[in-house]
């Protein structure tokens, strides 16, 4: 608020440092000015604040979501070269078995949102809507996605399942894949 | 005959003269000029109108009636809205369950029909009013404001429309509004996919994520859900019924204040 | 028959459609004779009497009877119908206006009552509305799917018909330019109208010749970018939003790869061959300098007059405009303009080569 107030208080110095001009009956006089501009710069301070508390009104401060982490089962449960699909109804994750190990790919479509689909036949995930190809890999390659589809944390539980982790999010393009806990490796 | 036709008649004219009916309607039938002149005075509803208008302008074949027609749509679905309202329940668990009962379980189960079907209508007779305004060249001064309240309208009618897509709460709903309010993840510095927003970082932490972006704002959550649902139905039937109808009264104001229906000089 | 459908079935593919519908429009601000009653009676005839003949087909019929797409019927017919008859109008005052009369709208300028002149058309309108609508309610329950299912996205999966325009947008340009800047564009565009468009002419009656650059630049904007692309999202867009032909079946296994390619890609490894530069800046260099090019030079190059740019480049000459309204107006007006203009060119370029990306950044979701 001080400052406010030392802003018009300079803001009417100005003025007076001028010139005096040659006032006519319709101009505002200084003294009405310091008091008009701390009456908008107050006005504009109450809305601006007025309106930044009902921005954050929008946002809650508890969110009610289901757990983020899993476990899957053991590592012997999963195929290699095959997309295991179980967990994408309640856990929106498929988990991959390749030569070297598994990794959890996140089944939300990086365009916009849809969940592809895993066409075995044609080895890739296609998006049904806007025809986003994806790699098994994650990779993109066709349609419209920008990037790869995201990987989750997967590591060993300590009963040897596999662990997975869906509050930790791994992208490609941002060389995250690279992290070991992006990818469960397997002797 | 005779006698019924004069016992009608009387019984009209005691109604039309009675004190109650006056106080209602401050003019008589309207087949004088001076009636026509009142009814438009006293009458809030008609009192949209002017009491005189060139006869060109009110043509079908220049206005299409479209404007007029896209109203009346407004004011149906406002109206079937709210009988809807007393069956609907916005939640995950009963919204779906009470769309199939306005069909089954209630009388006259075309309510939700009329409701989606004018919605359809309402939006190609904004557009065909757009489309009419603009190509005779109504925007042009003095309306340029009022065409600019009526771009305002054309959203807001493609957001109520849009809001109310999300309510059946069906595969059709839930797609349709995850890849629509996925788009505001994109929005640059204001959302987590959009271009720029990585920029904004303290240190580590990224200030836009995705619980605080504008996709949130949107949802009420990070995907669509039960807060989504809660969040489109008061917007659909209350915030953006009301904006609508504010910028309604001032289209319909600036209409008349702006020369009435446009015309060549 | 069967060549006739496939004759359809091609003529539906994106290229063509979209190349037939532009060229036609174009030609029909040309030849304007060609809005007349005759012609309208014709048009309507033949295309009511092929497309509901083409309910017998199957596949026809399955797409076009759902009951979310019987609005896009309405609006097919009714775009349609409202386009003729406001060229038609135009077309008209324009014949009275060579020969030297005045237009339809400056007749019968004196006024008239309201009541009951006014009243009653619009109870009239409200009346047969209104019987229309519950008669519509009556016969055509409406669409109630599965219940939600966040697991599984139907393929396809659609938004609802009037934003399917953006949706095709979509295809071409990531979400932050298809789903926020461009609809805002649209937005600002549309209000800025009234503060761009200078000419004092045709102001409240209908007219083409009178506003050539207008009608041609609004009725390319609205019928074809926007009212075309949603009837072919509705009508056209199948599984994996794969392209079909109105009497094609919606095969969900049906493959077309496409391979995405960008300008970095064409210029480094297949121009140059050499592998893509690992400095993000340089890879894309080519793709900055266009897109710099065509936002920030091609609308000063366009103001200039036309002898002072070189002769194969004189036909984007705008000067004139340049001229007439003024350097702010004018600016705003041909960025606006080539806005609208990029998304056409994406598409061709799209179908022509593939090309994904004029400029990519992924790692900052800076994709143009």
């Amino acid at each position: 608020m001080a400052q406010e107030e030392k802003k018009a208080a300079t803001d009417g110095a100005d003025k007076a440092a001028k010139p005096a001009a040659k006032k006519k009956g319709k101009d505002v006089s200084r003294r009405e000015f310091n008091w008009l501009a701390l009456g908008w710069t107050f006005f504009a301070a109450a809305t601006a604040a007025g309106l930044g508390a009902m921005g954050r009104f929008m946002f809650p401060n508890v969110l009610t979501e289901p757990p983020s982490s899993f476990k899957a089962g053991l590592p012997s449960d999963f195929a290699i070269g095959v997309v295991d699909t179980r967990f994408k109804e309640a856990y929106q994750v498929w988990i991959v078995r390749n030569e070297e190990g598994i990794y959890a790919l996140s089944t939300i479509c990086t365009h916009l949102g849809c969940t592809p689909n895993w066409l075995s036949a044609e080895s890739k995930f296609k998006c049904p809507c806007h025809g986003s190809g994806f790699y098994m890999s994650g990779i993109n390659f066709e349609g419209p996605a920008p990037r790869p589809l995201e990987r989750h944390r997967i590591v060993l539980a300590e009963d040897g399942q596999v662990l997975v982790d869906k509050s930790r999010i791994y992208k490609q393009e941002a060389g995250q894949w690279s992290d070991p806990e992006s990818f469960l490796t397997l002797a | 005959m005779e006698k019924v036709w004069s016992a009608i008649s009387g019984a009209w004219d005691a109604t039309t003269e009675s004190q109650v009916w006056k106080s209602v309607f401050r003019h008589g039938a309207v087949t004088s000029n001076r009636n026509r002149v009142l009814v438009m005075m006293s009458n809030v509803f008609l009192h949209l109108h002017p009491v005189k208008s060139r006869k060109a302008g009110i043509k079908l074949r220049y206005t299409w009636c479209m404007g007029g027609i896209t109203f009346f749509l407004f004011l149906v679905l406002t109206f079937t809205g709210l009988l809807l309202m007393f069956y609907y329940r916005p939640t995950v668990q009963y919204a779906y369950s009470d769309i199939i009962d306005l069909g089954e379980h209630v009388p006259l189960g075309v309510m939700r029909e009329l409701h989606r079907w004018g919605a359809h209508a309402m939006v190609i007779t904004v557009w065909l009013h757009m489309f009419r305004v603009f190509m005779t060249g109504s925007y042009k001064p003095p309306r340029e404001f009022n065409w600019g309240i009526g771009v305002i309208l054309l959203v807001l009618t493609l957001l109520l429309s849009f809001t109310g897509y999300l309510l059946p709460w069906d595969q059709l709903a839930i797609w349709a509004i995850t890849v629509g309010s996925n788009m505001a993840r994109a929005t640059p510095l204001l959302g987590t996919e959009g271009p720029l927003t990585a920029a904004l970082k303290l240190g580590e932490i990224n200030l836009v994520n995705s619980g605080n972006d504008a996709r949130f704002a949107l949802l009420g959550a990070r995907s669509v859900g039960e807060n989504t649902l809660l969040r489109f139905y008061v917007l659909h039937c209350v915030g953006l019924p009301l904006a609508a109808a504010v910028l309604m009264a001032v289209h319909f104001w600036r209409v008349r204040k702006d020369g009435g229906i446009s015309g060549p000089m | 028959m069967e060549f006739f459908k496939n004759a359809v079935n091609w003529a539906s593919g994106p290229t063509v459609l979209f190349t037939l519908s532009t060229v036609g429009l174009l030609l029909s601000f040309k030849y304007t004779q060609i809005w007349s009653k005759k012609v309208a009676y014709i048009f309507f005839a033949v295309f009511a009497l092929v497309y509901f003949t083409s309910m017998l087909d199957p596949n026809f019929y399955l797409i076009v009877a759902k009951p979310d797409n019987v609005p896009i019927t309405f609006v097919l017919f009714l775009v349609a119908f409202f386009t003729w008859y406001a060229m038609y109008q135009g077309v008209e005052n324009d014949k009275r206006i060579e020969a030297g009369e005045d237009v339809l709208e400056k007749q019968e300028q004196e006024k008239v009552w309201v009541w009951p002149d006014l009243v009653y058309t619009e109870l009239l309108c409200m009346v047969i509305l209104g019987v229309g609508l519950m008669v519509w309610s009556i016969l055509l329950p409406a669409p109630l799917e599965q219940p939600a299912n966040p697991a599984d996205s139907p393929n396809p999966s659609k938004a609802p018909w009037y934003f399917l325009g953006l949706q095709e947008m979509l295809v071409y340009y990531d979400p932050w330019l298809a789903g926020v800047v461009f609809p805002t564009l649209i937005i600002v565009g549309l209000m800025a109208i009234p503060y761009i468009d200078t000419n004092p002419k045709g102001n409240g009656y209908f007219t083409f010749k009178e506003r050539k650059a207008e009608i041609a630049i609004f009725l390319y904007g609205f019928l074809v970018l926007w009212v075309l692309l949603v009837i072919s999202g509705t009508f056209l867009r199948g599984p994996n939003w794969n392209f079909f032909g109105p009497y094609e079946y919606w095969d969900q296994h049906r493959i077309e790869p496409l391979l995405n390619v960008h300008v970095s890609d064409f210029f480094w490894v297949r121009g140059l061959g050499r592998p893509l530069p690992s400095n993000p800046i340089v890879r894309e260099f080519l793709g900055i300098i266009l897109v710099l090019f065509y936002v920030g030079v091609l609308p000063v190059l366009m103001a200039r007059p036309r002898e002072k740019l070189p002769k194969f480049l004189q036909w984007i000459s705008l000067n004139k405009y340049f001229q007439k309204m003024g350097p702010a107006r004018y600016y705003l007006g041909v960025i606006l303009f080539l806005a609208m203009l990029s998304l056409p060119i994406k598409m061709y370029l799209r179908w022509a080569f593939n090309l994904k990306y004029v400029v990519a950044f992924p790692e900052i979701f800076f994709n143009i």
